[in-house]
């Protein structure tokens, strides 16, 4: 077989391999919004109150339960990582410590967040005696996305050119003031990047909520000491436990919401991230 | 006050990276005011001995210094030296034109921000100034506020060279400045320097020995006798005599470009 003859029956393969892999994905949106849509825009359902034994209940204290599960564990979670990516990537040393950290870190990646859940209700709800809350639920969730936020931010920092540092520390700047005033601006909008997958995750995760937040509120969400009931936990509930007659509805207009979350969060991330590089290169 | 012409004093000066030695019996003595070229075939530590010049080597894990460079009688590698304040000294021009993703003020304004410079009016001074003596106020001049990484590679080398003057030192290192750089550039750059080395000692590294010969008072050649050898002086002095009449038949052999 001719090369030219290979090359054109490679270009196909890739693309029908290409287009397979869109027309699932677009398959997955389309199905669920035929399903939920209708549902998910009508004002009484996204901002109603749920009923727990009468049909016609809506999810509004859930869609702010996930948004302030979303915003609390984002509040632990990004200072951490990222405090803890510089000191990997600016601070530390290569050697034996560090190879131990990233490796407990891989590992921890990789742990079902079930474990996570069961090690959040251990900690909060029998040993410090909380009852089920968003705070509870936020720093398990942190710490289920503690490894690979980590990893992105560190690899957003590995990715600033090592002449920038050597620019600013031969003009006498310290590690820290080089970190402060180049590397961690010129890395915010990798950073920031790398929040969309730890984002998707907390919106998405139902075991965590289950165990430690809560899947069931009739009142929205005050203090983060309050239970509250994030979508994705709200939907395993009705679906498997709930007694209301529209729980068909009320699941398919909650994944409905939940994906409309998911895409304003993903598109409002990268408006974040193109305003930061657009910053940088302004100096600002 | 130490007063013998001598900026930099280098001395029996050995440069390890862990068990490498990369630089061995260093010594070397750089006069004020004037431009002094280091030459040498790639890989013959010639950049390496630039940075113990303003301890940048610091930032390479394992790297350690026998021996001594003196700096106006002090010993830099002097365990109470203040490392920031010798930076402040020494500023350096890198091989690639590196300016920050900012704009071109924030770029001249970072060292003397840096150095605790708030005041707005002292700092478009020492801007303009900065820009001026780099022969590049006049074509950045509108343009202040837009990014620097839109200047030409000329241009942001030449700013690069604004920033190290911003912060008023009295050595300027360079490590092959022009070698990413077009012949234009290269000249323009070239008599900058010429123009600055009245007020500021000069340090350069070039592979291009035209450029060493057009442009220095003074030149150390730097040689490695085998692949896995520690980089050694071979010969130093003014470049007049380096380059017509050398001594040693190696530093001959290399400027004639026999080899390197």
């Amino acid at each position: 077989m001719d090369a030219r003859k290979a090359d054109r029956i490679a270009t196909a393969v890739f693309w029908a391999i290409g287009i397979i892999a869109l027309g699932i994905l677009a398959f997955i949106v389309i199905e669920i919004f035929a399903r939920g849509l209708i549902t998910a825009v009508k004002p009484s359902f996204f901002a109603g109150k749920p009923q727990a034994l009468k049909e016609g209940g809506g999810v509004g204290p859930m869609v702010v339960s996930t948004i302030y599960l979303v915003v609390l564990t984002m509040l632990i979670s990004f200072p951490i990582s990222v405090g803890a990516a510089i000191y990997l990537a600016e601070f530390a040393r290569e050697g034996r410590f560090t190879r131990f950290i990233r490796f407990c870190l891989d590992s921890l990646g990789t742990v079902p967040s079930i474990v996570f859940a069961i090690f959040g209700m251990t900690l909060f709800l029998f040993y410090l005696n909380w009852r089920t809350c968003l705070l509870a639920g936020a720093i398990t969730m942190a710490l289920l996305n503690l490894p690979v936020f980590l990893r992105s931010a560190e690899e957003a920092l590995r990715q600033v050119p090592l002449t920038y540092r050597e620019a600013s520390m031969s003009l006498g700047a310290d590690r820290w003031t080089t970190v402060k005033k180049i590397v961690l601006p010129t890395a915010m909008p990798g950073i920031i990047t790398g929040t969309i997958l730890p984002l998707g995750r907390i919106m998405g995760e139902s075991a965590v909520v289950i165990f430690t937040v809560g899947v069931f509120v009739r009142a929205i969400p005050l203090s983060p000491f309050d239970p509250a009931a994030p979508l994705a936990g709200y939907i395993w509930y009705v679906q498997s436990e709930a007694v209301v007659p529209d729980y068909r509805t009320i699941v398919n207009g909650g994944a409905a919401i939940l994906l409309i979350l998911l895409f304003l969060i993903n598109f409002g991330t990268r408006r974040l991230s193109a305003y930061y590089s657009k910053k940088k290169s302004l100096g600002g | 006050m130490h007063e013998n012409g001598y900026k930099f004093e280098l001395e029996e000066m050995d440069l390890y990276y862990g068990d490498f030695k990369v630089l061995e019996d260093v010594n070397l003595e750089i006069k004020k005011c004037c431009i002094t070229s280091i030459i040498g075939p790639s890989g013959c530590g010639k950049s390496s001995a630039l940075r113990c010049l303003n301890r940048m080597n610091d930032l390479v894990d394992g790297a350690r210094i026998e021996g001594s460079v003196v700096l106006d009688g002090e010993d830099i590698y002097d365990r109470n030296y203040s490392v920031v304040g010798l930076r402040k000294r020494v500023g350096m021009v890198f091989q690639k034109p590196n300016p920050f993703p900012k704009t071109i003020y924030d770029n001249v304004a970072f060292g003397p921000r840096l150095y605790g410079i708030r005041d707005r009016e002292t700092l478009d001074g020492i801007v303009e100034e900065s820009l001026k003596s780099a022969a590049l106020f006049e074509e950045v001049k509108d343009k202040l506020r837009t990014s620097a990484l839109a200047l030409s590679g000329g241009q942001q080398q030449r700013l690069c060279i604004a920033r190290v003057l911003a912060v008023q030192p009295e050595v300027i290192l360079l490590d092959e400045p022009c070698s990413a750089l077009d012949p234009i550039a290269t000249q323009r750059i070239e008599d900058l320097l010429s123009d600055l080395k009245t007020r500021y000692t000069i340090v350069i590294v070039t592979h291009n020995m035209q450029q060493a010969a057009r442009l220095s008072d003074y030149t150390a050649f730097f040689m490695i006798e085998e692949q896995g050898d520690p980089g050694k002086i071979v010969e130093y002095g003014d470049t007049n005599t380096i380059f017509t009449k050398p001594t040693d038949e190696r530093t001959e052999r290399y400027i004639t470009g026999r080899f390197g």
